[in-house]
């Protein structure tokens, strides 16, 4: 056998140790030059053309270059140059630098109630709404996690529901109750019972604070719960048998063990804060009191597009600065944290006589924060005359009547097409985006995994996570500077369903690419190599091996963005026109008109498509909430 | 002709990484079961990988049969799904979202041969393999041994005329990896398949392949067949990783003043003086002998004496920890020994087992044909 032969001449009589290399190989061998740079090159290049994973690469990446971070460029240049309408205020020609925009906004005569007061407001109700989400939400972590309160498998459910619906559902609730005379309208419960709520009970800071408060203490209990659930119970204890009492340990080993997710969750919720427009435009309207988001609004609705483009890159500036000072701070405590260990949690701290007291709390928490906001909005929807409980003041006629004595919307909401308009535009733009995002996710997973071009992979997992950094509203300028006006081959699209399903698809993509890239490289390469061997080429590799057994997460990939789509308010109030209503535009424009029995109704569709979507969700992956956390 | 043909292949995997495999000269005969052997983390997979198309080369060239399949001179890369190999994967890589059947039946759909073939070989595959039954489960319903028979028949079933396998036995437990290991040489012999067995167990290289390559820090150290390379080690490394308990190691160049070193030195120079630059000296266990009333001391011979200090029978077989100052040597024996812990006792090794190493390393030929000059030489 030739082998033998091989052995023989190479091997056995002469070898060496490294670096030397088996002497008396074949002649070719010991005369063969190393490959030039440019053989290399050439060599490279047509492995990396040679399969569609690069070339899928460089268009994806395009794409998004395109869809990302084109408009944000062009909004941020709108910030300095001089817009159409500007040119005779300004006394410059339209698109010459100009720092007009920007001195309007930071040191003019209006800047403080362009930007300062706004700012203030959104700092103050982040950090008000951050603080009482801590306390809560840290409390109802720990009972939930720790202790042996009553009923805590039913808590752990029920309390994240807040976070499963949509903020403002909670501000529609909040006006349905405590609305005054200071607006127009149906009048608001407390009213009709002859008390008149203070503004500063009815809008504004006060009612937006807690319900921002109410609606994201969810995250805390979700992330800082599982921190507490994975904490090693050792650590406790070696602490305990030095002599520590309880207190010490809760603060000198539990507290800063539990910094980094408890930071995280902090993090999180002031950059959702800082987007959040619903809750402060329901509330704060009828008082003036603004924040970052309703300031861009305004400027946006009042089409002064360079000062829309000041705020909005303002607004992104602060999200780039949070999650920059997220990563150091996390960066930080991961140093000193051992969560994680095998001894984790499974005894709990005896609650004794403050067990009844601790669920009484819990129980209210989940009236406040669901049973009451959400009868409410319902019975608000059966009821003539508010906060009047005769049998002949109910009615279905919001709901189903016809021949209603009103301006508009003559019939109940479930017999005007406008809902179904509605419904149907956000089921389609929704539905559309999101299994576009969750295919190309997935799509983004394949390539980071595969391509064998790094830069390529790398660019390609930065340029999907820029919009995380991009509050949906401030985006959603972005996406009106590019597209509002014809560019090129590329016509207006503002006024089409197409510019919200795009804003929709890029808005989505951190959430899909992470998600897509973590599938992947969860399934490692093997299988598909293994069924490249067996020679499948590309496209069946893709339909045969991969997308088959990336069905699940794909299905998550769709669905978690879908779930927040439907719900989401921001990116429509600034790119959808009353043809392009989606279910949650309507609703606003209805809350606008006054219809408020009408306006809350679609709002419980709303929260009930988006509750049965996430418990679907649930279902489906068998998993839990918190991994969906940030959608 | 050779069947796989690797000429300077490297393999760099970034810029400032060492070369995981260095200038690698190998030919694979037709029919040949290679086991490429080494410790973990010297570039066996890889190799493995870039004969199959899995991993693109640094440098060098890569032939099958007549065919050059990857080039980077020359700008060839043939990909793997054209190469027509099998490869079974450490980690088995079976489809999770497909049955047994479909997982077997992959390639053969993939070929479009006709669905009575098709079943044929299917069944005559799992036949031999013996997981018919389970021909409806699922991979993750299966154990580690029975996965692993399901990835073997996955590329049986396309008939490959070279099957690559990367340690697919070190999942299993015992009496299982015994078992399979006879199966892989059956199954050698009954579709005549060009192997190549990655592995770093020195056991299951010597059981099963016809030819071991030893690698070592990406480079190929040795090419021979099991014997060659156990009785004649092309260098140190050889034959320190081959052999177990391991090879004894006299270091004569460092100029150690233990008593055997200065024994083994004046041995040498009185009998052996035209051996220039001996590095070291190597003594298989089994080689030593103990000196008795029936076992006299050949005049030849490299003789010492030393104090037993352990026993450790092994079952079947002893090992014989024996010290002198400052040096251990270790023996085997198969016959029990008639001596106790604490003895002194005289042994002995016969020059034609003496392993000669120069100062790098290097098996001394010089040495090889002094101390036995009964064998020819090439
Ligand atoms: N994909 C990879 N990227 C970077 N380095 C690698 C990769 N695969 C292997 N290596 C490195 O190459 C060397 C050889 O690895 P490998 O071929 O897997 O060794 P073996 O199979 O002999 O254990 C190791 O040092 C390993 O760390
Ligand atoms: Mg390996």
């Amino acid at each position: 056998m030739s082998g033998q032969l091989a052995a023989n001449s190479s091997g056995s009589s002469s070898a060496a140790c490294p670096p030397q290399l088996v002497e008396g190989g074949r002649q070719d061998a010991a005369d063969r030059a190393p490959a030039s740079a440019a053989q290399r090159f050439r060599y490279k290049l047509r492995i990396a053309l040679r399969e569609p994973t690069t070339a899928i690469g460089i268009l994806t990446a395009a794409l998004f270059a395109y869809l990302i971070v084109v408009p944000i460029i062009s909004m941020l240049s709108d910030a300095g140059r001089v817009q159409l309408g500007d040119e005779r205020r300004i006394r410059m020609e339209v698109g010459d630098f100009t720092w007009y925009y920007i001195e309007r906004v930071f040191t003019s005569r209006v800047a403080s109630s362009l930007f300062w007061e706004p700012l203030l407001n959104t700092l103050s109700v982040a950090f008000g709404a951050i603080i009482a989400a801590v306390v809560i939400g840290g409390l109802l972590a720990w009972l939930l996690a720790r202790t042996d309160m009553f009923g805590r498998r039913w808590f752990a459910t029920a309390l994240i529901v807040p976070y499963m619906l949509p903020a403002w559902t909670f501000a529609l609730a909040w006006t349905t109750l405590f609305k005054n005379r200071t607006v127009g309208g149906q009048e608001g419960w407390l009213e009709a019972l002859g008390l008149t709520p203070p503004d500063w009970l009815a809008y504004g800071r006060l009612p937006v604070t807690i319900i921002l408060a109410l609606h994201y203490s969810p995250f805390i209990i979700l992330l800082f719960g599982n921190a507490l659930r994975r904490f090693d119970s050792q650590l406790e204890d070696s602490a305990r048998i030095l002599g520590a009492g309880r207190l010490t340990v809760t603060r000198k080993i539990i507290l800063p063990l539990m910094l980094p997710s408890l930071l995280s969750a902090i993090v999180l919720i002031f950059a959702k804060c800082l987007g959040e427009f619903g809750v402060p435009y329901v509330l704060g309207l009828p008082v003036k009191f603004d924040v970052l988001a309703t300031s861009l609004y305004r400027s946006i609705s009042s089409r002064q597009t360079g000062v829309a483009a000041v705020l909005a890159g303002s607004i992104m500036l602060i999200g780039v600065m949070t999650i920059m000072i997220d990563a150091k701070l996390i960066k930080e405590a991961r140093r000193f944290v051992t969560v994680g260990s095998k001894g984790a949690m499974d005894r709990l701290n005896p609650l004794n006589n403050l067990r009844i007291p601790a669920t009484v709390f819990a129980a209210l928490i989940f009236v406040f924060s669901v049973a009451v906001p959400l009868s409410v909005l319902f019975l608000s929807t059966v009821m003539k005359i508010p906060a009047r409980f005769d049998a002949d003041n109910f009615t279905l006629d919001y709901w189903i009547g016809t021949d209603l004595n009103t301006v508009a919307l003559q019939t109940g909401i479930l017999l005007s097409p406008d809902l179904w308009n509605a419904a149907w535009n956000s089921l389609r733009i929704v539905g559309v985006a999101s299994i576009v995002s969750g295919l190309l996710g997935l799509l983004v997973g394949y390539v980071v995994a595969r391509t064998p071009v790094q830069p390529l992979a790398t660019f390609l997992r930065q340029v999907t996570f820029l919009p995380y950094l991009v509050p949906g509203i401030a985006f959603a300028t972005a996406y009106l500077s590019l597209f509002a006006v014809p560019r090129g081959p590329v016509p207006a699209l503002y006024g089409t369903t197409l510019i919200l399903m795009l804003a929709l698809i890029a808005d989505q993509m951190p959430y899909a690419s992470r998600a897509g890239i973590a599938a992947m490289m969860q399934l490692g390469k093997e299988p598909e190599e293994a069924a490249q061997i067996a020679g499948a080429g590309w496209s069946r590799r893709m339909i045969s091996i991969i997308i088959p057994i990336q069905k699940g997460s794909l299905v998550t990939g769709i669905l978690l963005p879908f779930i927040s789509g439907i719900k989401g308010l921001s990116l429509f109030v600034v790119l959808a026109v009353p043809s392009t209503d989606v279910l949650t535009t309507f609703s606003l424009r209805l809350v606008d008109y006054h219809y408020t029995q009408a306006a809350n109704a679609v709002v419980l569709i709303i929260a009930a498509i988006a509750y049965l979507g996430t418990l679907l969700g649930q279902k489906l992956t068998r998993t839990n909430l918190a991994q969906g956390l940030g959608n | 002709m050779p069947k796989i043909n690797l000429r300077g292949v490297e393999k760099n995997y970034g810029a400032n990484a060492a070369n995981a495999v260095a200038n690698l000269d190998l030919e694979i005969g037709d029919g040949e079961f290679m086991c490429l052997l080494g410790p973990s983390g010297c570039g066996k997979t890889t190799t493995l990988r870039m004969i199959a198309g899995l991993e693109h080369l640094t440098d060098g060239e890569i032939q099958v049969g007549s065919r050059v399949v990857d080039s980077v001179t020359a700008g060839v890369f043939v990909p793997p799904e054209k190469r027509e190999m099998g490869l079974v994967f450490q980690s088995y890589a079976l489809w999770p979202h497909l049955t047994i059947e479909r997982n077997t039946d992959f390639g053969l759909r993939l070929r479009n041969l006709p669905k009575a073939e098709r079943e044929e070989r299917v069944g005559k595959v799992m036949k031999t393999l013996g997981i018919e039954e389970y021909r409806h489960r699922y991979p993750s319903q299966l154990s580690g041994g029975q996965q692993q028979r399901v990835a073997l028949a996955r590329m049986l079933a396309v008939n490959p005329e070279v099957l690559l396998l990367d340690e697919p036995l070190s999942n299993l437990d015992a009496a299982l990896r015994l078992e399979m290991r006879a199966e892989l040489k059956r199954l050698h012999r009954e579709f005549k398949t060009t192997i190549v067995f990655v592995t770093h167990d020195q056991w299951e290289a010597m059981t099963l392949a016809t030819t071991i390559a030893v690698m070592s820090a990406g480079m190929l150290q040795q090419v021979g067949t099991p014997n060659d390379i156990y009785d004649r080690p092309a260098n140190r490394f050889v034959a320190q990783f081959v052999g177990n308990p391991p090879i004894n190691i006299l270091e004569l160049a460092a100029g150690s003043p233990a008593d055997l070193v200065v024994r083994a030195r004046s041995y040498f120079q009185q009998r052996y003086a035209q051996i220039e630059d001996i590095g070291s000296v190597g003594i298989r266990p089994e080689a030593i002998r103990i000196v008795g009333p029936k076992t006299p001391v050949p005049e030849d011979a490299f003789a010492g004496s030393a104090e037993v200090s352990g026993i450790l029978p092994t079952g079947g077989s002893w090992i014989i920890e024996l010290s002198t100052a400052g040096e251990k040597l270790f023996l085997t024996t198969h016959q029990a020994p008639e001596i106790e812990v604490g003895a002194m006792v005289e042994f002995f090794v016969k020059p034609k087992t003496l392993h000669v190493f120069d100062g790098a390393g290097r098996r001394s030929k010089t040495a090889d044909r002094l101390l036995n000059p009964a064998v020819l030489h090439s």
